[in-house]
């Protein structure tokens, strides 16, 4: 297929159509999802693929989920031959998941009976079990985390398994909100479905089929025209989690990056093994990581399709930290050590492309849950959010202070918000002056968010960077660590503590790194 | 400022001014009839094209300054914002919360952008001050307001010089008295205040402070600029003007100084209310407009006649929390250039050749453009634009395109034709608008074969039935004078005063009987003002609005029917909306909203003269409709009421032109308005 010609036009109406489906996909699913945690923070994507299985489109949505999407429809096409009509359900980070939570649904797009496309959307369920509520405790391994769901069908032949639902529904909290949120994700993929055949059917079947190749091809002579102009050589670079939350032993990630051509291996060999704690990455998530860092350096719009890592080979050895083996514990790997993937592979090819790469962003994603009774209405609450912190210098700019960076962007909760849903209040919320790294480009500012709970709560925190800062480069200064306080006295960055009334929580996110000198 | 002299007794001479692009549209009532002209635009200072329009109106009625009214959709508080011309302001903040301007909602602009920047905030690090005081969720002080602060606060804003200052305290909208206490600290000031709980008394800090912090940053600004057009050193007479709202409607020019961050979507809200009135006249409730100019092209939908709004607006990247219509705009117009990339696909925009050097076919440039697509194609019927005044460079379009053209002959590896090309650049221009509508439309649950589209703007016209047909939209109605609709809808729409409060009520009796004085008290306020702008009782409507959500949930749905069983309606109307209703869960009354009009006379849209049969052609010209093609060429304004079209054909005007495939029947109907059934 490699060669056949094409027409640029027809390419770029394919682009923007393929596209679209994935957007509409996605605004389906938002308008319909039940939990605030995919309507209001956005923690969700959707996909279309061919009819052999590969991404051709994906929406702007969760970075994280990037790379790690084709590998969950892979895993279901592996287990499952599908009919018209079946709706596969997956969550299993040894099988095509990430982590319990995020719960991927594929269904094939069928004309008579021949599969023209493939459908997928993947969106973080508020919990998935386990022995924490939110699924984000710090289990030693995976059947502490939540239920665990191979490649099963969910929907056969358009009708809902309902022992299955509620096999489910029976091992998760709030299985209401849980149930709508199924229905809403069955819902977009329909959605995504029937745009796909509109479009066939105003495009011929040959036609979309055609160019839904020439998007991957595309895509990969773009990425292929990306890495040729990075200099030939290898790179190398390390880097390490502060810890795993059960011993203080650092988590080392190491990476060698071998550009040759227009062509280039990543290799992770060196990483430390596999952990006691919930920082393991699943393959899936290695490869999100390299995908994110590859595609930044593409620059402008690309679609996010097969043919992006194309010319990128992803060496992962298994049983490390980058390649967990089950039954590891995996709920932090798809928000900790994601960020430091990037963090060592941003480090290895700054040597390649110094005046292009950024020095180390605030890498981590400081998640805080606190829960409870409210004693205003006598009803359980739950709060989960993740802070922002420093991003790191670029080479021409200042990195910009308090945001999200790298494989999340989701939004903070307003302090008038928070204070009228939960028994809380805030008490600063501001930009933490002086903690991005000097340099000739300064890193971005953290930010101090201070939380006191107004009854008896339980917190939990998994957040990293809070022994050795984001790193600067070029001569320019790491960025201040994070801290985290109850009272004024320091916890440990991955914790629960239980909380009495008036307590205050105050977290000081990390910097980025400065660069140059 | 001129006082109003009473815009319902019919008596002043009612005049729309549009100042948006490179001319300075003028429409006015001439006993029924409205008369339309252009005059170039003075961009250094907007009035100067406005004083000049005016005088003309003034010698051809002889009539005097002082007897006309002017209506006014304005761009000075966009434009400063976009290029960052505002005041030096300071912003008082509660303490701690200093930084919130800046951090917003730390999400970042671009996912994969590793150069992305967030807007600079609109107040430096140095002009933003905390002050220790706070009021939290159910309304209760907190920490009371610290006087002695107030005294070193006002020398020290004294000292920067400031020009505005913006209050936003946290909960202010539930306790106003420490922001009001501010204000009267800082009066010595002698300098504009902006109050959050005056501006826009709802919850959520950062858009709240967003908000109030762009009004301050354009206060000065717009107070000098409407003070110098309706006082002239040369002319002692004045007029009594009214500024066009983002909202749809008019507020006085004294309001529109006070709070000019209700006008920063002024023009293009003139535009739909103006789409929307000649829609009616042709007995269409349901449209999507279509502007389509030279950078950018705006989209609306008004849904049985009623104009979508938004409190979710973002402006030159900075959140606009005032009601604003609800126009989605693409960075895709007539200049946007097409380039192969370095994948080999054919990009079209977002990057414009703009009006300078504009496109190839400008005669400056030899960039291919969408424009120079049309004219290589023949879309414009052998003319130039402005009725002939603007001579295209066919020449250097079609070298252009044939550049372009060779480039995709080497990417594709067969020969591609300059006429190929050229198509190929409006079907990427087309899919990419296509997903603009889609957007208004299908994603927000409504059918686009339910719905007419009304094509403006000078390239509305050439694009309108291709996307009608990719959208299966059945009908398309090209309004007459579509380069002057903005004017139009500005000089006829209603005063309108917007209001709201957050209450945060539950739905139960004893909270839901306190709404009842909410909206009294500000159906009160709204009274007054319409009242002092000559509205009398009779002339005045108040719609009141609920914005409701489940509790637990972070957004709202507004609910426009305040009678009888409102939980029953908040259901329903979720469940129109997104699905689904949870009848079981708690509903929680977020705001009180009133929207309150003062109800200006309707201008009869006028008839055309009528005729029968098929109209007769200006002239033929060769053009390409997916071939190439002898098409009739009609003018405007030889067309009159009621004849047929021969299709395919091209129509052309002033300042636009239509184009009319073959497989669809068009007509004239009485008001002019051209109606193309797919």
């Amino acid at each position: 297929m490699k060669n056949t010609r094409f027409d640029p036009t027809t390419l770029e109406i394919y682009r923007a159509l393929f596209t679209s489906v994935a957007e509409e996909m996605g605004v389906a699913l938002r308008r319909t999802a039940f939990s605030p945690n995919i309507k209001e923070r956005r923690d969700y994507s959707c996909a279309v693929f061919d009819a052999r299985g590969r991404v051709i489109a994906q929406g702007d949505h969760m970075p994280v989920h990037l790379g790690s999407m084709p590998m969950a429809v892979a895993a279901a096409l592996n287990e499952i031959k599908f009919a018209p009509g079946d709706v596969v359900a997956l969550n299993d980070p040894f099988a095509g998941g990430t982590h319990l939570p995020d719960v991927t649904l594929v269904t094939p797009v069928v004309k008579g009976t021949r599969i023209l496309f493939y459908v997928a959307n993947r969106a973080h369920h508020a919990d998935i079990g386990g022995a924490t509520p939110g699924s984000m405790g710090l289990a030693t391994d995976i059947y502490g985390e939540g239920i665990r769901i191979p490649p099963i069908r969910l929907v056969r032949n358009g009708v809902l398994d309902g022992d299955t639902m509620r096999l489910l529904l029976a091992n998760v909290r709030g299985n209401v909100e849980r149930r709508g949120d199924f229905d809403a994700q069955i819902g977009s993929l329909h959605t995504g479905a029937a745009r796909l055949l509109e479009i066939v059917e105003r495009r011929g079947e040959r036609e979309a089929a055609t160019y839904a190749t020439q998007l991957i091809d595309y895509s990969a002579r773009l990425m292929r025209h990306t890495i040729a102009a990075i200099p030939d050589g290898v790179y190398e670079a390390e880097d390490a989690l502060d810890d795993d939350g059960i011993t203080d032993e650092p988590v080392r990630l190491a990476v060698r990056v071998s550009v040759r051509g227009n062509g280039a291996v990543v290799d992770f060999t060196g990483s430390a093994p596999q952990v006691t704690g919930a920082i393991n990455a699943v393959e899936a998530i290695t490869v999100s990581a390299v995908s994110y860092v590859f595609r930044c350096l593409v620059g402008g719009e690309v679609p996010a399709s097969a043919g992006l890592m194309e010319p990128i080979e992803v060496i992962a050895p298994p049983g490390t930290v980058v390649n967990a083996n089950p039954p590891a514990s995996v709920a932090g790997g798809n928000v900790e050590t994601s960020q430091r993937i990037v963090d060592v592979l941003f480090k290895a090819l700054a040597q390649a492309l110094p005046d292009r790469i950024p020095a180390a962003s605030q890498g981590t994603m400081n998640n805080l849950t606190i829960g409870g009774i409210d004693t205003r209405n006598g009803q359980e609450f739950s709060y989960y959010e993740t802070v922002a912190g420093g991003m790191g210098a670029r080479p021409s700019l200042d990195g910009m202070s308090g945001v999200h960076t790298h494989m999340t962007n989701s939004l903070n909760t307003p302090a008038e918000a928070l204070e009228y849903a939960y028994p809380l209040r805030v008490r600063e919320y501001r930009l933490r002056r002086g903690s991005g790294g000097t340099g000739k480009q300064r890193g971005g500012d953290g930010v101090i968010r201070e939380i006191e709970t107004l009854v008896p709560a339980r917190m939990s925190l998994l957040a990293d960077r809070r022994r050795r800062g984001p790193y600067g480069l070029h001569g320019g200064a790491d960025g201040k660590t994070g801290t985290n306080k109850i009272n004024g006295r320091d916890i440990a960055a991955k914790s629960s503590h239980e909380l009495k009334a008036g307590d205050r929580i105050r977290l000081e996110t990390p910097g980025g790194g400065g660069l140059g000198s | 400022m001129g006082k109003s002299t009473g815009a319902h007794t019919g008596k002043p001479i009612r005049v729309g001014v549009d100042t948006g692009g490179t001319f300075t549209d003028f429409v006015y009532d001439q006993n029924g009839q409205i008369q339309l002209f252009k005059v170039p635009s003075t961009p250094a200072d907007p009035s100067l094209a406005i004083r000049h329009g005016l005088e003309k109106i003034c010698l051809k009625m002889k009539i005097q300054l002082a007897d006309i009214e002017v209506v006014h959709g304005t761009t000075v508080g966009t434009n400063a914002l976009l290029q960052r011309r505002g005041a030096r302001t300071a912003l008082i903040t509660t303490r701690g919360f200093e930084d919130v301007l800046v951090i917003g909602r730390q999400a970042r602009p671009e996912l994969y952008n590793l150069n992305a920047v967030k807007p600079p905030p609109l107040v430096s690090d140095e002009l933003r001050f905390g002050i220790a005081e706070r009021v939290v969720a159910s309304g209760e002080i907190l920490q009371a307001l610290d006087e002695n602060e107030l005294g070193d606060l006002v020398q020290r804003l004294k000292r920067e010089n400031v020009e505005s200052v913006a209050v936003s305290l946290l909960f202010s909208f539930l306790h106003p008295q420490h922001e009001e206490r501010v204000a009267q600290a800082l009066a010595t000031l002698k300098i504009p205040l902006s109050l959050s709980s005056q501006i826009l008394p709802e919850y959520r800090e950062y858009e709240r402070t967003s908000t109030v912090v762009i009004n301050a940053y354009l206060q000065p600004l717009m107070g000098r600029y409407l003070s110098r057009l309706t006082e002239n050193k040369e002319h002692s007479s004045k007029f009594s003007l009214r500024v066009m709202q983002s909202s749809g409607g008019s507020i006085s020019a004294e309001m529109a100084a006070v709070e000019p961050v209700r006008t920063i979507l002024s023009g293009p809200s003139g535009g739909v209310v103006g789409a929307l009135r000649a829609a009616r006249s042709a007995r269409l409730e349901n449209i999507i407009t279509f502007d389509m100019g030279g950078t950018s092209t705006d989209v609306a939908l008004c849904d049985k006649g009623a104009i979508r709004t938004t409190n979710e607006a973002i402006v030159a990247g900075l959140p606009v929390a005032v009601s604003v219509m609800d126009i989605h705009t693409v960075g895709a117009g007539g200049g946007s250039i097409a380039r192969v990339d370095e994948g080999g696909s054919l990009r079209v925009g977002p990057e414009s050749a703009g009006a300078d050097p504009g496109p190839a076919c400008y005669g400056r440039s030899l960039l291919p453009t969408v424009t120079d697509a049309h004219v290589v194609l023949g879309h414009f019927g052998g003319g130039g634009l402005l009725g002939g005044e603007f001579k295209l460079d066919a020449a250097r379009a079609h070298e252009a395109i044939k550049q372009l053209a060779s480039h995709l002959s080497r990417v594709s590896g067969k020969r591609v034709s300059v006429v190929a090309a050229a198509e190929g650049i409006l079907s990427v221009a087309n899919t990419n608008m296509e997903r603009a509508l889609r957007h208004i439309s299908v994603e927000r649950g409504h059918d686009p074969r339910q719905f007419a589209l009304l094509p403006f703007g000078g390239a509305g016209g050439l694009h309108a039935v291709e996307l009608a047909r990719a959208l299966r939209v059945p009908l398309v109605i090209a309004p007459p004078a579509p380069g002057a609709l903005s004017a139009v809808g500005v000089m006829v729409a209603d005063v309108i005063k917007d209001q709201s409060r957050t209450v945060m009520f539950a739905n139960d009796p004893k909270q839901i009987a306190r709404l009842g004085k909410v909206f009294a008290d500000m159906e009160r306020e709204a009274a007054a003002v319409l009242r002092a702008e000559g509205f009398a009782r009779s002339q005045q409507r108040h719609e009141r609005a609920l914005a409701m959500r489940y509790r637990g949930q972070s957004f709202e749905l507004e609910i426009r029917d305040t009678s009888g069983d409102i939980a029953a309606r908040f259901h329903r109307a979720h469940r129109e909306r997104y699905g689904y209703a949870q009848e079981q869960s708690e509903i929680e009354i977020v705001s009180a909203r009133l929207r309150s009009f003062g109800v200006v006379p309707k201008l009869p849209v006028a008839k055309v003269s009528v005729s029968r049969g098929v109209a007769k052609p200006h002239d033929n010209a060769v053009a390409y409709f997916g071939k190439k093609l002898n098409v009739h060429v009609y003018r405007r304004d030889e067309l009159s009421g009621n004849v047929k079209l021969k299709t395919p054909c091209i129509v052309t005007e002033y300042s636009a032109t239509t184009l009319i495939p073959a497989d669809t029947r068009a007509r004239v109907d009485q008001f002019g308005n051209i109606l193309i059934e797919l």
